[in-house]
């Protein structure tokens, strides 16, 4: 009888042990070494987009006359030579990313993901279900970016972003903005969809997608930045453009034979009903 | 426990300021590890070539990209110290060139794209000529 009873534990432990080893999610492993895949955003993620391009963007007059005052040659002083992209941006930049887990040492669960862009940000998302700060904590390049698990796809949430730019021909984001990820693994293509919402220079949220493949063989070289007089200037030069000046903000639309008004971006110009709008303006 | 000596104490806390000030000394000149990769078409009017001759003051091989400081006259003659962008450090020495590939005082021909701020007097560089002894490097950098 006591051999029986012996017998059944030893069978139920086994059976638990067995069951517990199995994954309670079927979470998708995106850790390993990403390099960019360019498409149809070549143009944009590698030497970076014309002056006066906003088309598919939903921004505001204000973004507008901010980004025609844009000058790119700012990151000609001093103070923006070495300033990185902020995590809105920088899945666009020529930089491959390195992603790994961060796991929770007794159960191995996976309490953040990291990735890294060639040693230029950093970023951690959170998985362990703390909250975001409170609104006045400071703002960083990388901001606070929690996730959670949608079946495969991993939905990152990302607050407390700096003021920066949505394209490299100077249309803004502000502050407030906040960004939904869906990162998505299909074998060995990492997609990553972006929904930005900026309450100050957007009118509807902003959507893109970034391609990635999987490269055993790449490497981080390191790429150190170093600040350096660019250009001849007094010091305390800063570079602008006041509004109106700025003619050659519309060469986008005149190299491309686009109507100005359909260059200049903003929500309506973004969908297909907008071609037939624009056949009846004078 | 033994406390230590006054002197002691205080030449300790002398290394420890010392070290202290060494590694923020250090982690200041050290290069920073970050970047903002700025649009050439917004910087420069791509589509346009003009070429400047002159003599190199600076050149600074390094990231984000390297510039070639040379003083050169403007379409006007009047002499101005230009700023000619190239590739990255990193780029140009995957090219074979290095920090010591041109000195200050080589006679240089350079064309490239303008800047699109004329108060900016750059290029973008598309070809560096040096007649005195035939070097020359001509492409494209990202």
């Amino acid at each position: 009888m006591l051999a029986r009873i012996s017998r059944l534990i030893g069978l139920t432990l086994f059976v638990s042990s067995s069951l517990m080893s199995v994954p309670a999610l079927a979470q998708t492993d995106f850790s390993g070494m990403w390099g960019q895949r360019y498409y149809e955003d070549q143009e944009e993620r590698a030497p970076g987009g014309e002056l006066g391009d906003y088309t598919g963007l939903p921004l505001n007059d204000a973004a507008r006359l901010r980004a025609d005052s844009w000058d790119a040659s700012l990151y000609g002083i001093a103070e923006w030579q070495c300033r990185p992209h902020s995590a809105l941006y920088m899945w666009r930049s020529v930089h491959p990313v390195r992603i790994w887990n961060e796991l929770e040492p007794i159960t191995g669960e996976i309490i953040a993901i990291h990735a890294n862009f060639q040693d230029l940000l950093e970023r951690v998302v959170y998985l362990d279900g703390r909250p975001h700060p409170p609104e006045e904590a400071p703002h960083t390049w990388t901001g606070f970016s929690t996730g959670k698990w949608e079946g495969d796809m991993l939905s990152v949430n990302t607050t407390h972003l700096k003021e920066y730019i949505i394209r490299r021909d100077g249309v803004p984001v502000s502050d407030r903005t906040t960004m939904t990820e869906h990162w998505m693994r299909h074998g060995d293509y990492l997609t990553i969809v972006q929904v930005v919402t900026d309450p100050v220079y957007l009118t509807e949220p902003f959507i893109q997608s970034t391609d990635f493949v999987l490269d055993t063989h790449l490497q981080f070289v390191p790429e150190l930045c170093e600040i350096e007089e660019e250009t001849d200037h007094p010091h305390g030069w800063v570079p602008h453009r006041l509004p109106g000046t700025a003619h050659d903000s519309e060469d986008f639309a005149k190299k491309h034979n686009l109507p100005v008004e359909a260059a200049k971006g903003g929500a309506e110009t973004m969908y297909p009903d907008y071609r037939a709008k624009l056949k009846v303006k004078p | 426990m033994c406390e230590p000596r006054e002197g002691l104490w205080r030449f300790d806390m002398k290394r420890i300021w010392f070290v202290a000030a060494m590694v923020v000394g250090v982690s200041q000149t050290v290069s920073v590890p970050l970047l903002a990769h700025h649009s050439f078409a917004a910087t420069y009017f791509e589509d346009k070539t003009q070429t400047i001759e002159g003599d190199l003051i600076q050149f600074q091989f390094r990231n984000p990209h390297s510039y070639v400081h040379l003083e050169a006259p403007d379409e006007n003659g009047q002499m101005q110290r230009w700023a000619v962008e190239w590739g990255s450090g990193m780029q140009l020495s995957t090219q074979g060139l290095s920090a010591t590939a041109l000195k200050a005082g080589d006679h240089v021909v350079i064309t490239g794209s303008p800047g699109r701020n004329p108060d900016d007097h750059r290029l973008r560089m598309k070809s560096i000529t040096r007649p005195k002894d035939g070097f020359k490097w001509n492409g494209t950098f990202s």
